[in-house]
């Protein structure tokens, strides 16, 4: 049988790829479709990962689908860009609005791990001012969760990636030492640090979810650089090396290359399992409960594609937010050339980080904030960069790429505010299983607009002030996804608790980045994770006192 | 007949000789004490003493300065020696690793002038090479930061050819006292001061391994060894200086013998650290660059090796 792993299932037969060691399995416990397991979960990524592992060590069943193949860092990723764009997800999708979104790269995955194969790895608390928004900042909405519980939950995730973070971290409440220590920084976050240190404002070194330090059988770094093409020592905490082997050695199961179209719910309004499309076959899976975790376009896509008579409008959406209140997170950067080489590739891209306008708010005309992160772009994509984004071409473009090695880049990760106008909708073109794509509109309001200006003045002052060069913008670019499954106080105001337990369905469940009420200027995964794993504390707990069900 | 003794003492020492350049020998101070005759007059037999202290201190020279040889040279490799200035560690120690072998076969009971030289240069180097060190970590941004000194160059490491320097120095010092009663380094008993210099050399080099474990996160359990025994072992030299008594020093003198075995131990847990980088050993030309410092752990039985000739130092001076 082929061991391509983008055409043939891995996890099959009782046994699942073992991604530390080429060539070994490691044993995979496997559930009968026709028995109900306690639960189906869509999506392998942060959130779905994350919650099959917590679930599973708690001893519930679980079954986690994936659309994507599943890999083995150590055998299937190249030093190639080209080649590592297998781990996109590029489906089919239609992008409109005034500021179209670019998919497939920083903003998906299509693999066992979901994005957290190819993320950077920055692994940010949000501030905790965040959590309450709208009451103690004046804007987008709050979330229904306290900042200290989720503080602890931080912690817990911290701890199951072995972050490397400073021994201090300058901004916001205490927080425990991280597990382990920061990473050498490289000439691009030494640059960062000048310019901050030359503005006057703060910076330190980026907590990073990849070893600076071994741990058991995966390496610490070697700052190989290829950090969101896919790390091929397992250095990177991804979920495929840090959850997904915890999930499976406490009995969860995963299926690969298994794409969910349907949610299927019975009479009485409760979901019953999923169909999923798994080797050119449509199968059913039954189970107690169902969990979303696909991310913010696939999982209100899986919704409103599961709608049914009793549902009309799609399921977990009679507030009408299923797919509303899409998020992004602005991406722009300025870039400069440096007299001396930088080689900015060298490492994890992100070394080093100032948060001072997530934490700061005086001195600003836009509510949210941004953190702001030195850059390391491989090769190829800088040259797609300096053709599209910069406009290069011919002579020019050669030229520009023959000072590749004195790059030097400052790049923002943005708060947008949530509206409902941006939105994930079905459109009427079907994909490869049959199944309506989603349409993702996009536009940015004048607070976006404000506070992209007020970051790309500011880096560029910063990069001017140590010395770079020929400076120019990169202004269209945005990241990560979030928002479309709001979690709230009210069945009203919100698709799901702060269980991210759905209103309508008491047996359906949202666990991804889609539950985001506001997306503060912080990456997201380490806050997706942490609310893993505080729903998975808090189905322990339902389930106790039988308001979970599992019969 | 004493001559006649002598030679064949001589003889006996000769045959010996190969091994006593090695550590373990070290551990073993109390034969080569024994080893003298008790039918010398009182004073030959302090003088075939004394050099037996010095020569124990030339070998704990040594020590550490095959040590800082060995890990300069990998370290300043590692650095491409960027600074010319980073060939002088390997110079300095080679010549330190030589004069201490030469000391450690030498039998006569005076100083040797080409050895306090180098001696001397050797401290002036540890002195020097700090200073560069500290340069080194507090002109990167961030100035002297955990990252700095974490990741810039060791500030401690330059200790510990100051360390060699200052045990060969002090051995010449006690090799000059020959046949005298009270041995002194200047104007400073012998045993206190080199017991001192030990202990002290114990606690910097411990504090830089408890740095650089902690750069690692300590994520062996084995990582808080260096950091916790030779505190203890530095703890029980200065109560061998303070109280004294034959327990105390007997507990030292194992402690040391201890600290000794922990720095050969700690090569193999550092070839471990290297095998679990990418590519384990097979990839060895960068792991070795890469992982903990192979060479490292050594120092620690150098300065064990210098507490051993203090505690016999101190039971020569009380016992007698």
């Amino acid at each position: 049988m082929s061991d391509d792993p983008l055409h043939s299932p891995r996890a099959i037969n009782g046994r699942a790829p073992d991604v530390f060691r080429p060539g070994r399995w490691v044993s995979m416990k496997q559930y009968a479709e026709h028995e109900a397991v306690d639960f189906v979960i869509v999506g392998t990524g942060a959130g779905g990962a994350t919650l099959a592992c917590k679930l599973a060590e708690y001893g519930f069943t679980v079954v986690a689908l994936d659309a994507g193949p599943y890999f083995r860092p150590l055998e299937d990723f190249a030093s190639d860009e080209s080649e590592q764009t297998k781990l996109y997800w590029t489906d089919d999708r239609i992008v409109d609005g005034d500021n179209p979104l670019q998919l497939g790269s920083n903003n998906s995955g299509k693999a066992v791990g979901g994005s957290t194969v190819h993320f950077a790895m920055v692994s940010l608390r949000f501030r905790p001012e965040w959590f309450k928004a709208r009451t103690k900042l004046g804007y987008g909405a709050d979330w229904p969760i306290d900042w200290r519980e989720m503080w602890a939950y931080y912690t817990e995730v911290e701890q199951a990636l072995k972050v490397s973070g400073p021994v201090n971290y300058p901004w916001g409440p205490p927080r425990p030492r991280y597990p382990y220590r920061a990473h050498p920084l490289n000439a691009a976050a030494r640059a960062l640090a000048r310019g901050c240190e030359a503005l006057g404002i703060g910076w330190t070194e980026t907590p990073l979810a990849t070893l600076s330090a071994p741990r058991g059988l995966a390496h610490p770094c070697v700052y190989r650089g290829f950090c969101v093409t896919g790390c091929s020592t397992n250095a990177k905490q991804s979920a495929l090396v840090t959850w997904i082997p915890r999930a499976l050695s406490a009995g969860a199961e995963i299926r690969d290359l298994a794409m969910v179209g349907r949610i299927e719910t019975d009479a009485n309004g409760l979901a019953v399992g999923v169909h999923y499309n798994r080797q050119n076959q449509w199968r059913f899976q039954k189970a107690r409960n169902v969990v979303v975790a696909g991310y913010a376009i696939e999982t209100p896509r899986l919704l409103l594609n599961s709608a049914t008579d009793k549902f009309p409008d799609g399921l977990a959406n009679r507030s009408g937010l299923v797919g509303k209140n899409l998020m992004a997170q602005a991406n722009q950067a300025v870039w400069g050339e440096m007299d001396e080489e930088v080689r900015s590739y060298k490492g994890p891209p992100s070394l080093a980080i100032t948060e001072h306008w997530n934490y700061e708010d005086e001195g600003k005309d836009f509510f949210g904030g941004y953190a702001y992160m030195s850059q390391g772009p491989l090769p190829q994509l800088w040259a797609n960069t300096q053709a599209t984004a910069h406009g290069l071409w011919g002579t020019r473009l050669v030229e520009a790429m023959k000072r590749y090695n004195h790059v030097v880049g400052l790049k923002i990760v943005g708060e947008m505010l949530p509206q409902e106008s941006n939105r994930v909708t079905l459109a009427d073109e079907v994909d490869q299983y049959g199944l309506r794509i989603p349409r993702v509109t996009y536009s940015w309001c004048d607070n976006d607009k404000r506070l992209i200006d007020h970051s790309v003045a500011f880096m560029s002052r910063a990069l001017g002030a140590i010395g770079a060069k020929d400076l120019w913008v990169q202004e269209d670019d945005t990241c990560h996804l979030n928002g479309t499954a709001r979690m709230g106080d009210r069945p009203d105001n919100s698709v799901v608790n702060a269980d991210c337990r759905s209103w309508d369905i008491p047996n359906l469940w949202i666990c991804d980045g889609s539950v985001f009420p506001t997306v503060g200027g912080a990456n997201p995964s380490l806050t997706i994770q942490a609310i893993a794993c505080r729903t998975a504390d808090r189905i322990r707990g339902l389930s106790r006192v039988g308001e979970i069900r599992l019969n | 007949m004493l001559s006649a003794m002598r030679s064949n003492q001589a003889r006996k020492d000769k045959a010996r000789g190969s091994f006593q350049a090695l550590p373990v020998e070290a551990m073993r101070a109390r034969p080569l004490r024994l080893s003298v005759p008790r039918s010398l007059s009182r004073s030959a037999q302090r003088e075939a003493e004394t050099v037996s202290a010095a020569r124990r201190l030339n070998r704990a020279a040594g020590m550490l300065a095959a040590s800082v040889l060995a890990d300069s040279a990998l370290e300043h490799y590692r650095g491409s020696f960027k600074n010319k200035a980073m060939f002088t560690p390997l110079v300095v120690a080679g010549l330190t690793l030589a004069m201490s072998l030469h000391g450690t076969a030498d039998r006569r009971p005076v100083a040797h002038r080409a050895r306090d030289a180098s001696y001397l240069s050797a401290a002036v180097t540890g002195l020097i090479g700090t200073g560069f060190h500290i340069y080194n970590v507090t002109k990167k941004v961030g100035g002297l930061s955990w990252q700095n000194v974490f990741y810039g160059a060791p500030l401690g490491a330059p200790m510990a050819i100051l360390l060699s320097g200052m045990l060969g120095f002090c051995s010449e010092r006690v090799r000059a006292n020959g046949r005298r009663r009270s041995r002194r380094i200047f104007k400073l008993p012998a045993a206190e001061t080199v017991a001192t210099v030990s202990a002290l050399g114990l606690l910097g080099t411990s504090g830089e391994a408890g740095l650089l474990h902690f750069r690692g996160a300590f994520h062996n359990p084995f990582m808080a060894v260096p950091v916790t025994l030779p505190p203890i072992g530095a703890g029980l030299l200065a109560g061998a200086v303070l109280n004294g008594g034959r327990r105390m020093r007997g507990l030292a003198r194992w402690w040391m013998r201890l600290l000794a075995l922990m720095g050969f131990a700690g090569v193999g847990f550092h070839a471990y650290g290297v095998s679990r980088n990418m590519g384990g050993w097979r990839n060895w030309s960068q792991n070795i660059l890469n992982g903990p410092p192979l060479p490292a752990p050594p120092s620690f039985a150098g300065l064990a090796m210098a507490g051993l000739a203090a505690l016999e130092l101190i039971r020569e001076a009380r016992d007698a």
